[in-house]
C-alpha cells in the first residue's frame, strides 16, 4: 500500500469517526447505530496503520495487491450495511402501514358510535 | 353467508357513487369504501353520501386497502370477503354467483374474464398468459384469468390474509393458497372497460409488475409449505 493511500485512509475514518461522535451528541443519531460506523473507521485506521498484516493476509489469500483486499473488506462491509438498513426499512414501512389501518378503522368506528 | 364487498377507490371520485348504487341494488351484501388518500374529493363524496367508508391517512397502494379490507371483515366476522373495483369495470350482479361458490365449498372464487371466452392474443393477454404459464408451472392447476380483481375469499383465505402481511391482491398470493391446499374456482363474468379516469398501469409499470409477479411466484410462492 502505498503511502499516500494510507494517510488518505486514515484521515477518512479519522473524519468519520469525529462526525459521528458529533452526531451522537446532537443526539442526531442514535448510539446502536453509529457503533457499526465506529468500529467500521477504527478497522481502517488499524488497516492503514499495520500496512504488515494487511500484507501477509492479503498474501495468504492470494488477492493480487493489498490495496485490493482493503477495498474488498470495505464493499463488504457497505454491502451488508445497505442490507441491513433495507430490512430495517420494510419493518418501518409495514409499521406505519398498521398504524394507517388503525386509524382508518378507529375513524370508522367513531362515526359509527356517534350514529 | 355474512359478506363484505371491499371496494378500493383512488382518484375515483367520478366512478365511486355509481359503483356503491350497482353494489347496493344488485346485492344485499354489506360493503365497505376504502379510500387510499385519494388526491381528488373521492373521500367528501363518499362522506356526503353516508357511504361505510375507511379512509386511510396516507397512500399506500391497492395491497394495503386489501389488507385493510381484511382486517375489517375479520374484526366483524365476516365469513365472505369480495374485492369489487371501484372504478367501475366490475359489474355487482355476479357478485352472488362467486359467492355460491364459496358456498359450495370453494375456498377462493374468482371473476374471471375466460372459463368460456377466449383469451385474446394482446399485448396484455400475453402477460397474462405468462403468468397463467407460471402458475400451471409451479402449482399444476390452471388458472385462466390470473390477474382478474374481482375475487372472493372464505374465511380460511381471510385468516392467510390477516396472519402473513406479504399477501398481496395478485396472481403470486393464488400460488401461496394453491401450495396452502385452498380450493380456488373461477366463475365465467363480463368486465366494461373503465369510463373515466386512469388506471394504475403504464408500460413501464407493466413490465415491473409481470418482473415481481414472476419473481415472486417461481421464487418465493412455488417454496410455499403446505
Amino acid at each position: 500500500m502505498s503511502l499516500t493511500l494510507r494517510i488518505l485512509l486514515i484521515i477518512i475514518s479519522v473524519i468519520s469517526f469525529i462526525l459521528c461522535v458529533m452526531r451522537i451528541k446532537q443526539s442526531k443519531l442514535k448510539i446502536e447505530n453509529s457503533v457499526v460506523w465506529m468500529t467500521g473507521s477504527i478497522l481502517l485506521i488499524l488497516m492503514s496503520i499495520f500496512v504488515d498484516a494487511v500484507d501477509w493476509v492479503s498474501k495468504k489469500l492470494g488477492f493480487m495487491a493489498p490495496v485490493n483486499f482493503v477495498f474488498l473488506s470495505v464493499i463488504i462491509f457497505l454491502l451488508i450495511q445497505t442490507f441491513i438498513n433495507n430490512i430495517k426499512m420494510s419493518l418501518l414501512n409495514e409499521k406505519i402501514k398498521d398504524l394507517n389501518h388503525y386509524i382508518a378503522l378507529q375513524e370508522n368506528k367513531n362515526k359509527k358510535e356517534e350514529k | 353467508m355474512k359478506t363484505l364487498i371491499i371496494i378500493p377507490a383512488y382518484n375515483e371520485a367520478l366512478n365511486i357513487e355509481k359503483t356503491v348504487k350497482d353494489v347496493k341494488e344488485n346485492t344485499d351484501f354489506d360493503y365497505v369504501v376504502i379510500n387510499d388518500c385519494s388526491k381528488d374529493n373521492t373521500k367528501e363524496i363518499c362522506e356526503k353520501n353516508h357511504f361505510n367508508l375507511l379512509s386511510l391517512p396516507v397512500n399506500y397502494g391497492l395491497t394495503s386497502v386489501v389488507q385493510l379490507g381484511m382486517k375489517y371483515a375479520y374484526q366483524n366476522n365476516y365469513d365472505v370477503v369480495i374485492q369489487f373495483d371501484g372504478d367501475g369495470q366490475h359489474q355487482a350482479k355476479f357478485l352472488k354467483k362467486l359467492v355460491k361458490e364459496i358456498e359450495d365449498g370453494n375456498d377462493v372464487a374468482i371473476g374471471s374474464r375466460f372459463v368460456t371466452e377466449k383469451k385474446p392474443f394482446t399485448a396484455r393477454m400475453l402477460g397474462s398468459r405468462l403468468i397463467s404459464f407460471a402458475i400451471k408451472l409451479t402449482t399444476w392447476k390452471t388458472i385462466k384469468d390470473p390477474t382478474s380483481g374481482m375475487r372472493a375469499y372464505n374465511r380460511k383465505a381471510i385468516e392467510y390474509f390477516i396472519k402473513n402481511a406479504s399477501l398481496t391482491p395478485e396472481p403470486d398470493t393464488l400460488v401461496y393458497l394453491l401450495k396452502k391446499k385452498l380450493k380456488i374456482k373461477e366463475v365465467q363474468v363480463e368486465m366494461k372497460d373503465r369510463e373515466f379516469g386512469e388506471s394504475y398501469l403504464n408500460p413501464i409499470k407493466s413490465a415491473q409488475y409481470m418482473i415481481n409477479m414472476l419473481f415472486s411466484i417461481i421464487f418465493i410462492r412455488w417454496a410455499t409449505k403446505k
